[in-house]
């Protein structure tokens, strides 16, 4: 893995590298049994007692389930110094998990994009921040 | 609960960016429903406003700064926001005061300005406020969602980009025919498979913009009112519907969804749909006139089936068969829909709902449905909100 000691997420609490490898922060509920992401956009099963809420991170690999290609650069606030456009976003299921999550797709030819195969977590470099740092989002890349 | 029936109605026709007060917009339509309704300002008992979310503290304020116009009377004024579902929630809180006996007479209105360029998140908290991060980190404007949508739908059903650009077709041919629509130019099949991709299966044409608009309706039972107003249409159902858990759909600034369905697509407005079904009494196969929400093609489509005029995959093919042109078997959009107004957020659900009464009154010129007798107007908000009207004359 590229040096990451520089990177920051532009939101925190969404994306980790600290095991080494890029994962998602969910979290799952032990009660009902599901996974929400982010990790505070809960979405509980009815009558559910919501107790045992436990921070997770996602497998890196999941399944493309759906996604498109954006051809017009993203409003504000979105912001980046790379030129994305057009850029893929993927909706990437983790079956396990039974949740299916949206991303940018980087490092991965748009015309090869296809349902059902094999995507991993990544990040993207967006822009260099006051203090220097490389701010970056999550993104899926298709598993080479 | 008693019968009520919408009287009155006005709209502000639809139009671009404008630098006009949304309230001044708002009061054109609340002047034409007093006088569609023949009657004055004083009769109007409640006042349920839709917000206009990007006006600040007055937009926030809709009702009241209105009233402020038309000469404050001290009745009750009620300001809802339920994103696209705004105007829904205004006229079911009429209908509901009326219904109850609360008042006899009420209005439901909204004004919407279009902000310029797209629609993006209205603070710069990702702590509170949920829509921030996808904005922010996902680089994920509202089109984005259909087309994960539509992608899906696509490999499961067959749906063609020629059936989405049929879509638009159909919707521009009945716009061209509706003075109160923003867009009334006319496009061929080719014309729209040419557009760009914006989101790659939608294209250009085949989703909806925002704009600018107001609609005003006014709903009685005052028996000496109803018999004084031309055509008075009853309000047999008015809902609204929020999500089931399970839903598969993507919402609008989410940025995950279950991949295991417990629930329908698009559960809100089954919810709304089904609520409004029973109250009513009548079934999808009753409906004589349906307005939906096409903010892209895709939801043409798919609200055929999330309402229950046809099973799960079957909507493509009653388009193709023209089952829902003007003079099929159930006529979808009349107005143009959104692909030819655009989405003026707290007002469109009561221009839908006024479309469905004026065809009931037999007002619509060359884009009649004949003999129209129950008409149905679906909304779509983002996040879970949704309402259904059913009318009838």
């Amino acid at each position: 893995m590229e040096n990451m000691a520089n990177k920051v997420a532009r939101i925190p609490n969404l994306v980790d590298w600290s095991t080494g490898e890029v994962r998602l922060m969910s979290a799952k509920c032990n009660s009902c049994g599901t996974y929400f992401f982010p990790r505070e956009h809960y979405q509980h099963r009815p009558g559910c007692s919501r107790e045992g809420v436990e921070n997770v991170l996602l497998p890196r690999r999941g399944k493309l389930a759906s996604y498109t290609v954006q051809y017009y650069p993203c409003p504000a606030p979105f912001k980046t110094e790379q030129k994305i456009t057009p850029y893929g976003i993927g909706l990437v299921e983790f079956e396990n998990e039974k949740i299916q999550v949206a991303g940018i797709i980087t490092n991965t030819d748009l015309k090869t994009l296809q349902l059902g195969m094999e995507m991993e977590t990544t990040i993207l470099d967006m822009y260099v921040n006051e203090e220097k740092q490389q701010v970056v989002t999550w993104a899926f890349q298709a598993v080479k | 609960m008693r019968d009520v029936y919408i009287i009155g109605t006005g709209i502000h026709p639809w139009t671009g960016f404008s630098e006009t007060v949304f309230a001044d917009f708002a009061a054109v339509a609340v002047d034409g429903a007093l006088k569609d309704a023949n009657i004055e300002w004083r009769r109007i008992q409640a006042i349920m406003a839709g917000i206009f979310i990007y006006g600040g503290n007055a937009g926030h304020l809709s009702g009241q700064y209105l009233e402020s116009i038309f000469g404050e009377t001290g009745v009750p004024v009620v300001n809802v926001y339920n994103a696209c579902a705004t105007g829904s929630a205004a006229i079911r809180m009429a209908y509901n005061s009326v219904a109850a006996g609360e008042t006899e007479t009420a209005l439901a209105f909204g004004a919407d300005v279009s902000p310029k360029g797209f629609l993006t998140a209205k603070s710069d908290n990702a702590v509170q406020d949920r829509d921030v991060i996808r904005w922010k980190m996902g680089g994920m404007p509202n089109p984005i969602y259909w087309a994960l949508e539509c992608r899906k739908r696509m490999a499961k059903y067959g749906t063609t980009e020629e059936d989405l650009a049929l879509v638009k077709v159909l919707m521009s041919e009945y716009g061209a025919k509706n003075p109160h629509a923003r867009f009334k130019k006319t496009y061929s099949l080719e014309e729209v498979l040419k557009s760009v991709y914006v989101c790659d299966p939608l294209r250009l044409y085949e989703i909806c913009p925002v704009s600018t608009g107001a609609a005003a309706v006014i709903v009685t039972a005052d028996k000496e009112l109803i018999a004084k107003a031309d055509k008075p249409v009853k309000i047999n159902a008015t809902t609204m519907g929020s999500a089931i858990y399970g839903d598969p759909t993507i919402r609008i600034s989410a940025l995950s969804c279950p991949a295991v369905p417990e629930a329908p697509m698009l559960s809100e407005s089954y919810s709304a749909s089904r609520q409004a079904y029973e109250k009513a009494g009548v079934g999808p196969e009753d409906i004589d006139v349906l307005e939906l929400p096409d903010n892209s093609s895709w939801h043409y489509l798919v609200y055929l089936e999330t309402c229950g005029f046809c099973k799960e995959g079957e909507a493509d093919k009653m388009l193709r068969d023209g089952e829902t042109k003007i003079g099929g078997k159930l006529p979808v959009n009349p107005s143009g829909g959104f692909s030819s107004h655009g989405e003026a957020l707290s007002a469109q659900a009561l221009w839908q709902v006024i479309e469905c009464a004026n065809q009931l009154r037999g007002r619509c010129g060359e884009r009649q449905v004949q003999g129209a007798k129950v008409a149905m107007a679906q909304t779509y908000g983002l996040m879970g909100n949704s309402g259904t009207t059913i009318l009838s004359i």
